[in-house]
């Protein structure tokens, strides 16, 4: 069974724009203008139950926009979206009940009293037995080493301890879908790898199915069997992270550092004809990406066999960050194309 | 069922506000203090104008008192319930409704119940006095059905106020600019502790009408004052109550509505 | 430098603009303000030629110039401050190169100058056509009575400052804030002149510094103070706002010092 499942949808926003200056303000006294935002270009997905998915992109692709229609906060402005069985803008009240969300920037825990208080008050909205709720608590406060925490005042705690403490909070019902925004922003490692580890453990004994979205494609590295990647509100991958390092890591980079200086036209002259690109790195240094088709053997030789003199060469994998960096760059629609098959 | 779900978060609601009070025991009794001297200013407000006047628009220091001493026992239950002050900046501006929108509750209760402030009430048991000793100092005869009225009232007043700042609350889903509405409102519900009879047909219609805060004041507490007596108008209050209280449910329904998109 | 300043002025001006709701509600709420007082005065003179020392005349122009002057001076300083302390944004306004007493005092005077333009000014001119208003004849007291309310507006920006300041001190300065409105709303004169108080209340209110700013100013505009008189309210105002200025600067050297001894 789908865990959800996400057909053309699509959202707009209106957004209001403040003319400059004295003038314009003005002007906005009495009349205001509109502009029309597409923040979700017409996308689909589906991610089935137990699967821990990556939802990435830059700041303003739409990832918030689609995480808050999947939690029934939005309602979409056309398409159809089934997460857990419900449509979650309908039966809110209902449907919430299945799923836990955290925000990374905002606490849903009282300020000003013991962590364990929130958590009770959650087992009231909640509706969930105290039976269960104990059992439930007594597992999560122990993988996540909270038991000294629990009745600390939120405000006393490190942002560590707090993060792990929303998790629980989110999880005190039982939901079969976790929605994560920015788990892990502003995390030291140590706290970020826990919180990891304690997720792919969720993962694996419930079977909850997990969305997170991320700027740290560590986290991805590290959980995501597959990664739907989001660029200004259309899906421009959506596959394995196998499969994107393959198709995209297609090139390599190879180091070359000269005795002599050397000028760019230079060293693209000893390599013409052959589809690669140099970069100058200082007056002796340059660099050369070679796409994947071509051997590197036949650049090495080609460079190696000119005149000029060369100290050093070093060859480089690309990792997913730099992968990533290069999709957004690139970006052109051919690029985007390919990758998406 | 939904109701008495509603009603139990009460408890918990309340249970985690005295929690978070225990721990700024200072600031409580400054906030009860602060409460209380606002309605004695107002007290001494009405105290200095009747050392020059005899009579307000015919009507005497202790009757004033009395419409006084009954608007301000609706006025502490609502606050205690609705201290929706800063909903635009709370749950607009920083987010915080998302994370209401992703609970299985009544998305108002949750709101009201996160904002509770009890110390208010202490006001209504203040006005409850001040009440008592006019009511004495007029010589008002006192039937066995005058407290059942007298909740009755209460309820309608306090509709009026739900309504009317819920609606008010409402607004910022639409623009999350501060409306400056709060302040005017709150000034104009203060008009409605005098006797009606001394403003103009203008401020009469839009006191009783169109913010009718007349109905939170002078008119059902005139159900008590023989003298003043307006059945017809004190009668309507819990009537206007459930208007307006509906009213201001339509409006936070379809502002959450909007909110989420589905609006416009 | 200077002109440092004078951007923060400006800022706060072109932000007022920007919440143009918050414009339309705010002239609403004086236009009602004043008409409330004013039916509400008529009734408590009835049939008395003079009250207080004042005319039925004099009051009505008293009201109509001391909401006017509230529109000028009237800024929210206390709760900014209060909330920067609380966020603790208030440290990293520390680490610029200006002072932070001296930028909010600005951004107070861009909002003071926004309503005094668009607010004050047609307010004024409304109220006149209205209310039987007389305004004075005598440019000279039109230039003292600006004079005086800016005046004013320092010596209320001080008491704003002072009472956000404590936010230093205590968990939550929300009550004083509420008690500090109160006190200033009644002891300044604005719904009340002082010459209605009884006379030993009246004599304590005249060592506060709440008089200086809307009875003053009010009264030279109305021409109850005359000659000598004029003057003599001035230097009280000028006095005020040099003795306020001490207590501030305590305060705030305490509290930079608590600031960097406990790191916020």
């Amino acid at each position: 069974m789908l865990a959800i499942d996400v057909n053309q949808l699509r959202k707009q926003f209106k957004v209001q724009k403040n003319r400059e200056g004295l003038k314009g303000a003005m002007l906005d006294l009495f009349k205001r203008e509109h502009t029309e935002v597409t923040a979700v270009k017409d996308i689909s997905f589906q991610i089935p139950q137990g699967e821990i998915c990556g939802y990435i992109g830059e700041n303003g692709a739409g990832k918030s926009t689609t995480i808050k229609m999947l939690t029934g906060i939005l309602v979409p402005t056309s398409g159809r979206i089934l997460v857990n069985g419900y449509v979650p803008y309908k039966e809110r009240e209902e449907f919430v009940r299945g799923i836990g969300v955290v925000f990374g920037q905002r606490s849903q825990l009282w300020w000003d009293i013991g962590v364990i208080e929130s958590f009770r008050l959650l087992r009231k909205v909640y509706r969930v037995d105290e039976a269960d709720f104990k059992r439930r608590l007594d597992e999560l406060v122990e993988t996540l080493q909270l038991q000294d925490l629990l009745n600390r005042p939120v405000r006393k705690l490190s942002l560590g301890q707090r993060m792990r403490c929303e998790l629980v909070a989110a999880l005190l019902h039982q939901p079969s879908i976790l929605f994560l925004d920015e788990p892990t922003i502003g995390l030291d490692i140590v706290v970020k790898t826990e919180i990891r580890e304690f997720l792919k453990r969720l993962n694996r004994d419930h079977g909850t199915t997990i969305l997170l979205t991320t700027h740290d494609l560590q986290d991805i590295e590290a959980l995501c069997s597959r990664v739907i990647m989001l660029d200004d509100g259309r899906i421009i991958y959506d596959g394995g992270l196998e499969e994107l390092k393959e198709r995209w890591g297609k090139g390599r980079e190879v180091q070359f550092q000269f005795t002599d200086p050397i000028s760019l036209d230079a060293v693209s002259s000893l390599t013409s004809g052959l589809d690669v690109r140099w970069t100058k790195e200082n007056e002796v240094t340059a660099k050369v990406w070679i796409p994947r088709e071509l051997n590197v053997s036949d650049v090495l030789s080609r460079v190696v066999g000119s005149a000029a003199e060369i100290s050093d060469i070093k060859i480089f994998e690309t990792n997913t960050d730099e992968i990533v960096r290069e999709i957004y760059r690139t970006g052109s629609p051919e690029a985007k194309e390919a990758v998406r098959g | 069922m939904r109701i008495a779900f509603t009603l139990s978060l009460f408890r918990e609601y309340l249970a985690n506000y005295i929690k978070t009070k225990l721990t700024y025991r200072a600031d409580f009794w400054v906030e009860v203090l602060s409460d209380l001297m606002f309605s004695a200013m107002n007290l001494i407000f009405i105290f200095v104008v009747f050392t020059h006047t005899p009579s307000l628009g015919d009507w005497s220091e202790a009757e004033v008192v009395f419409v006084y001493g009954y608007f301000m026992i609706p006025y502490g239950i609502f606050s205690t319930f609705s201290n929706l002050w800063n909903f635009s900046e709370r749950y607009i501006t920083k987010g915080e409704m998302d994370r209401i929108l992703t609970r299985p509750a009544n998305s108002l209760a949750q709101v009201m119940l996160e904002n509770v402030d009890p110390p208010s009430l202490i006001g209504s048991f203040v006005g409850l006095g001040i009440m008592g000793v006019a009511w004495g100092r007029l010589g008002l005869p006192f039937h066995w059905y005058d407290p059942l009225v007298l909740i009755v009232m209460v309820l309608g007043s306090v509709l009026i106020y739900l309504g009317l700042y819920t609606a008010l609350a409402a607004i910022s889903f639409y623009s999350d600019a501060p409306t400056g509405i709060g302040p005017l409102i709150y000034n104009i519900q203060n008009y409605g502790r005098y006797p009606i009879q001394i403003y103009n047909k203008g401020i009469r219609f839009l006191l009783t009408w169109l913010l009718p805060f007349a109905f939170v004041g002078v008119y059902p507490a005139s159900f008590f004052l023989e003298r003043h007596a307006d059945r017809t108008m004190a009668w309507l209050t819990p009537v206007v109550g459930l208007i307006v209280g509906a009213i201001g449910l339509i409006v936070w329904n379809s502002g959450v509505k909007r909110y989420r998109g589905a609006g416009s | 430098m200077a002109s440092a300043y004078l951007d923060f002025v400006r800022i706060r001006f072109l932000m007022m603009l920007a919440y143009r709701v918050n414009y339309y509600s705010g002239i609403v709420i004086y236009a009602i303000n004043i008409g409330a007082y004013y039916f509400m005065w008529k009734a408590i003179y009835g049939s008395a030629e003079t009250l207080g020392g004042f005319t039925v005349e004099q009051m009505t122009t008293y009201i109509a110039v001391s909401w006017m002057a509230r529109a000028f001076y009237f800024n929210n300083l206390d709760r900014e401050i209060s909330n920067e302390i609380r966020d603790g944004s208030v440290a990293v306004q520390m680490t610029r190169p200006i002072s932070y007493l001296m930028v909010k005092m600005m951004q107070g005077f861009g909002e003071g100058l926004f309503r005094l333009l668009l607010f004050m000014v047609p307010g004024m001119i409304i109220v006149t056509l209205i209310f039987p208003v007389s305004l004075p004849t005598d440019p000279v007291r039109w230039v003292i009575f600006f004079v005086m309310i800016w005046f004013s507006f320092l010596i209320n920006s001080q008491l704003n400052i002072m009472t956000g300041l404590f936010a230093f001190y205590v968990e939550n300065n929300e009550g004083l804030m509420r008690l500090k409105r109160v006190l200033i709303d009644l002891l300044s004169g604005v719904i009340l002149p002082m010459t209605f108080f009884p006379g030993w209340a009246k004599a304590i209110l005249d060592w506060l510094p709440f008089q200086a700013i809307t009875y003053l100013p009010g009264s030279v505009f109305t021409g109850r103070l005359n000659g000598a008189e004029v003057w003599n309210a001035l230097l009280v105002q000028v006095v005020w706002f040099a003795a306020l200025i001490v207590p501030i600067l305590l305060m705030w050297r305490t509290a930079r010092k608590r600031l960097f001894v406990q790191g916020g």
